[in-house]
């Protein structure tokens, strides 16, 4: 039997156009919201952890009520216990009390293993994971790629090859893709997601250690070239195998 | 990549939540596990079998009806699976609209305790296929003059004609099979493996290749006498089916339609003539604002006629004017798309071609364009010209 808390952070979706409005990403402009990618993957290992050796998961994800939507979704794959932690004062909460948010949340639903993402697809700092491991006086494990279903056998990248690490728990994990088929949810899943109750909770996280100054976007890629003519062609066969080192 | 449908209205911010969760998970299905291989599902003519497996899977056989296994869903819901699973292909959704609305559904409503407990969790989960029997080889849009017949055997049915263009049919366990008692049209259910009963491909098809069209014959076939579908009597028993098959394809057209839009807009902003886009030209938007305008007529008329369905506030001619309307702008609007492509639009790459193709015969079955147009007139006049009997 194991508990697991699966930490689902809601970002735009990858294909979505961001823009910045007075130094900020403006939300608002966002149309398309999706569960992070890695977390997906962390969701996947979780799910198969729990049908191998028994136990429950708690999906937690830290948002205002958009976000209610990544909880939802794990529901109508099998997880009953869903927590959305926010208050509505809060503004752009730094990594810390992120985790420290996130943290105070495993501990209230008792969980010996978190399962994570490697890191966010909108911010890509990947500091979530061993930060809630620090605070909870964890062990942590990165960027996963294979897993034991049954177990605390994971599989990671090291300075040459990979190395395969048994943790004990307590223990935060941070998966990268790995080679599971995300599963489809059901009709059944789905109804079973909309009679799902969504604990929400506040909590103290602090004040923050982080001035934020702004966002902006980032620089303009500059234009292809392009070349015309079967004279070009010679120029073009070197640069292929000179520069894009793609012959 | 996540689809962003054609939704101008915003009309699916009338779903619920749950709605949604279903649409979201048949799209993603349909782009990840359909699109890659519907063309060549229609070069050699199959259905693919594990289609029928993610179906049963994802739980969306039989959408609206509820117990004995069977999903519970909304009309609504039942209306957008249609939606989705046409963007992919004519053929997927057909499959789905005689599974639950031809062959479950008449077993949900007039089947026995016995025949739902037999047949339908089997059915919801795709394990059993069932397909349906009305149309024979010289009775089509008049089915009321059908002449395959059931004759009591006293400890059995003995069951004799032949169908034809039945959807399913060699890949089914069993057929609901329509045919006269004494003169009067009762439902029966046939399984695969009965005497005297076969189902014989029919190939050739330049429409709906990926969907599985079948004779279904029966020489002195012989049932069981609990086979027949005590909970109705004549003509409303296929009809009832057809009325809720009917307005799945409502929605389902605009699938299509929605794919077809899709791709012209796509290569209307990419091909180059004459120094500019094709979507530059007037003529060429005048196209795509008349789609986006039928669509989205036909948007609002599916999404009201789920309301309708949902609440019990309607009637079969409000299903005829949905399905012969939407039917209609989808086909013209692939033949449009067909045309905006120019040459390319004839090659598989593009899926027009092949929702174009299908969609003429979504425009015959489950009563023809003109049939749909005969059931108004008889509304608004209150005389029927069907027959010149009159
Ligand atoms: C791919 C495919 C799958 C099918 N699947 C099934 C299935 O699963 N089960 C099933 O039972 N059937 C199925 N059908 C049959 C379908 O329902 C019939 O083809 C349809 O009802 C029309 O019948 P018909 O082809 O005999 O045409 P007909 O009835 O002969 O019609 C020919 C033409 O005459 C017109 N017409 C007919 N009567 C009148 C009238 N009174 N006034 C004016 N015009 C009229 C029609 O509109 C049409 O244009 C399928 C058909 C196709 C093509």
């Amino acid at each position: 039997m194991v508990e697991i808390a699966v930490l689902l952070k809601q970002v735009p979706d990858t294909n979505a156009k961001i823009v910045v409005v007075g130094g900020r990403v403006d939300e608002s402009a966002v149309t398309s919201w999706v569960t992070s990618p890695y977390d997906e993957y962390a969701l996947e290992a979780a799910l198969q952890h729990t049908e191998a050796a028994g136990g429950s998961i708690t999906a937690i994800t830290l948002g205002p009520a958009r976000a209610d939507k990544v909880l939802k979704d794990a529901a109508a794959l099998g997880v009953t216990k869903l927590v959305r932690i926010w208050d509505d004062s809060w503004q752009d909460l730094d990594s810390k009390q992120v985790q420290s948010a996130l943290a105070n949340a495993v501990q209230a639903a008792g969980a010996e293993l978190v399962y994570c993402g490697k890191q966010s697809a909108d911010r890509n700092q990947g500091s979530t994971g061993p930060g809630v491991a620090e605070l909870l006086g964890a062990g942590c494990v990165v960027e996963v790629s294979e897993f034991d279903a049954a177990g605390t056998t994971y599989l990671r990248p090291a300075a040459s090859g990979s190395e395969k690490v048994t943790v004990a728990a307590p223990a935060v994990v941070t998966f990268t893709k790995t080679a599971s088929d995300l599963r489809r949810p059901n009709v059944r899943g789905i109804m079973m997601a909309k009679r799902a109750q969504i604990d929400v909770v506040a909590g103290d996280v602090g004040s923050s250690t982080v001035n934020f100054n702004g966002h902006s976007s980032p620089a303009e890629k500059p234009p292809g070239k392009t070349y015309e003519g079967s004279g070009s062609v010679p120029e073009v066969v070197g640069l292929l195998r000179d520069e894009a080192k793609v012959l | 990549m996540v689809y962003e449908a054609l939704d101008f209205y915003d009309v699916d911010s009338r779903l619920t939540e749950e709605e949604i969760m279903v649409r979201d998970m048949v799209r993603d299905w349909v782009e990840e596990e359909v699109l890659p291989k519907i063309e060549d599902a229609c070069h050699k003519g199959v259905f693919l079998d594990e289609w029928r497996i993610a179906l049963g899977e994802m739980g969306v056989l039989g959408a609206p009806l509820e117990g004995y296994g069977c999903p519970g869903l909304s009309y609504t819901a039942y209306g957008v699976i249609c939606r989705e699973l046409e963007r992919g292909d004519s053929g997927l959704r057909s499959f789905a609209s005689v599974q639950g609305s031809l062959a479950m559904y008449p077993i949900w409503d007039f089947g026995s305790e016995e025949q739902k407990n037999k047949y339908l969790p089997k059915m919801a989960t795709g394990e059993l296929i069932g397909c349906f029997g009305l149309t024979e080889p010289d009775y089509g849009s008049n089915p009321g003059d059908m002449i395959t017949k059931a004759e009591d055997k006293g400890d059995h049915f003995l069951l004799n004609g032949a169908k034809m263009w039945i959807t399913n049919g060699t890949i089914s366990d069993l057929a609901v099979v329509w045919a006269k008692l004494d003169g009067v049209i009762r439902g029966f259910i046939v399984e695969t493996g009965d005497e005297g009963y076969s189902a014989p491909e029919m190939k050739g098809k330049h429409s709906l290749k990926a969907s599985v069209t079948s004779e279904l014959v029966f020489q002195d076939c012989k049932i069981p006498k609990d086979r027949i579908l005590p909970g109705v009597k004549g003509l409303r028993g296929p009809f009832s089916c057809l009325n809720n098959a009917r307005y799945g394809i409502s929605w389902g057209a605009l699938g299509a339609a929605q794919a077809c839009f899709d791709s012209a807009k796509e290569y209307a902003l990419s091909r180059i003539q004459f120094d500019h886009p094709i979507a530059a030209y007037q003529l060429v938007q005048n196209k795509l604002a008349w789609m986006l305008r039928e669509i989205t007529k036909g948007q609002l008329l599916a999404s009201e006629l789920g309301r309708k369905k949902d609440t019990g506030d309607w009637i079969p001619e409000h299903i005829s004017l949905a399905k012969m309307n939407n039917v209609d702008i989808a086909l013209e609007i692939a033949r449009m798309a067909r045309d905006m492509h120019g040459a390319n639009g004839i090659l598989d790459e593009y899926c027009i071609m092949r929702h174009m193709a299908n969609l003429e015969s979504v425009k015959t079955y489950e009563g023809t364009h003109d049939i749909h147009n005969l059931i108004l007139g008889r509304h608004i006049t209150g005389i029927q010209s069907f027959t010149r009997s009159l």
